[in-house]
């Protein structure tokens, strides 16, 4: 059987934070109907054409969803991904409107919690991505 | 087998149906607490807005809505449910059997209106799926449970659409007609129609600035 490559990964650590708040993290998965009316309301999405990457729901169903969906057991390549959805794609300032009312920063905060416990976040100094 | 799922299997589905969001509303009071105070208040000297009085308000208010941004969406989507709810409740058909069944029921519209409104509720479908299938921004959060949450909820309506105009055989349709009601019904509180309850539960009573409520709870 295939093994998947979580080297690196405290898998058992991700599964008890992702356990720690998962009645209100998977109902808030499920409430989402993919309906994408999120979009808009973020400055992000707006100001890059309306890439679709940057709306709320793609944002969190790609990070948060993700862990959950494979129970914790991910590699470094996926955290490496959650991490620019997280941190390049959102600035949380809390201002993604959702018809249902999901608590969508929550969950971006969560998926950077995660990443930050396992030596996954943006190294700003050496990085300087967006530097004049 | 045909009178199991025209009659206790109704009762059954209705029970699952009800049962399920009594379960989801007790599952919401857990996750969220009751908050005394408000923490945020309006300072002193800011005056509140006053909006227009009569339909200028209700324009007003539109326009500060998610409305503004996606119009055509709003009107889609408020049609569908509408029709999605009203039909089956208030259907001829279902009535009178209801009537016989527990000896009262609502009132029912004119066979015509709920064609109508049956062939409105099915464009409304049509419009979410093309929605799925083309625009970028839905597409790339699409998976094949979104299709199957559309088949779902649109399914009882292609079947009683058919079997009402005696289209294909009667008998067959009218059994994937009550089977796919049935299915609607249980699945409603355990799949992604658990949106139906969310929606009142958080917009209503959780504090917040899109708080369609008072917002007495917090999580």
């Amino acid at each position: 059987m295939f093994k998947k490559n979580t080297a690196g990964v405290d898998t058992d650590l991700i599964k008890k934070r992702l356990d720690s708040r998962k009645a209100k993290m998977k109902l808030s998965l499920a409430a989402c109907a993919h309906c994408t009316l999120c979009a808009e309301s973020c400055f992000l999405f707006n100001a890059r054409d309306n890439d679709p990457t940057y709306m709320p729901s793609y944002k969190f169903i790609n990070s948060i969803g993700v862990l959950y969906k494979k129970k914790g057991m991910v590699d470094r390549a996926a955290l490496q991904d959650i991490r620019d959805v997280v941190w390049d794609r959102c600035v949380l300032c809390t201002r993604c409107y959702c018809p249902f009312g999901i608590d969508i920063p929550e969950m971006i905060a969560f998926a950077r919690t995660i990443c930050r416990e396992q030596g996954v976040f943006p190294d700003f100094e050496k990085e300087q991505k967006h530097a004049g | 087998m045909y009178d199991f799922i025209r009659g206790p299997m109704v009762w059954i589905s209705i029970a699952i149906f009800f049962g399920g969001i009594l379960w989801q509303v007790f599952r919401f009071l857990t996750l969220s607490q009751a908050i005394e105070e408000p923490k945020l208040k309006r300072p002193a000297g800011l005056v509140a807005e006053v909006p227009p009085a009569g339909v200028g308000g209700f324009l007003h208010a539109l326009k500060l809505s998610i409305f503004k941004t996606s119009p055509g969406m709003i009107i889609v989507t408020s049609v569908f449910h509408l029709c999605l709810v009203m039909v089956p409740l208030f259907l001829l058909g279902h009535n009178i059997l209801i009537e016989r069944a527990i000896g009262f029921s609502l009132f029912s519209f004119s066979e015509r209106t709920s064609d109508v409104l049956t062939v409105i509720f099915l464009f409304c479908g049509l419009f979410f799926l093309y929605r799925r299938l083309f625009l970028p921004r839905v597409r790339i959060i699409t998976s094949g449970y979104d299709f199957l949450m559309l088949l779902l909820a649109t399914a009882p309506f292609i079947t009683g659409l058919l079997a009402y105009h005696q289209l294909f055989d009667y008998k067959t349709l009218m059994v994937l007609h009550i089977l796919a009601g049935e299915a609607m019904l249980i699945c409603a509180p355990f799949t992604k129609f658990v949106h139906m309850v969310y929606f009142f539960a958080v917009r209503f009573s959780v504090k917040g600035e899109w708080a369609l409520g008072s917002g007495n709870r917090n999580w």
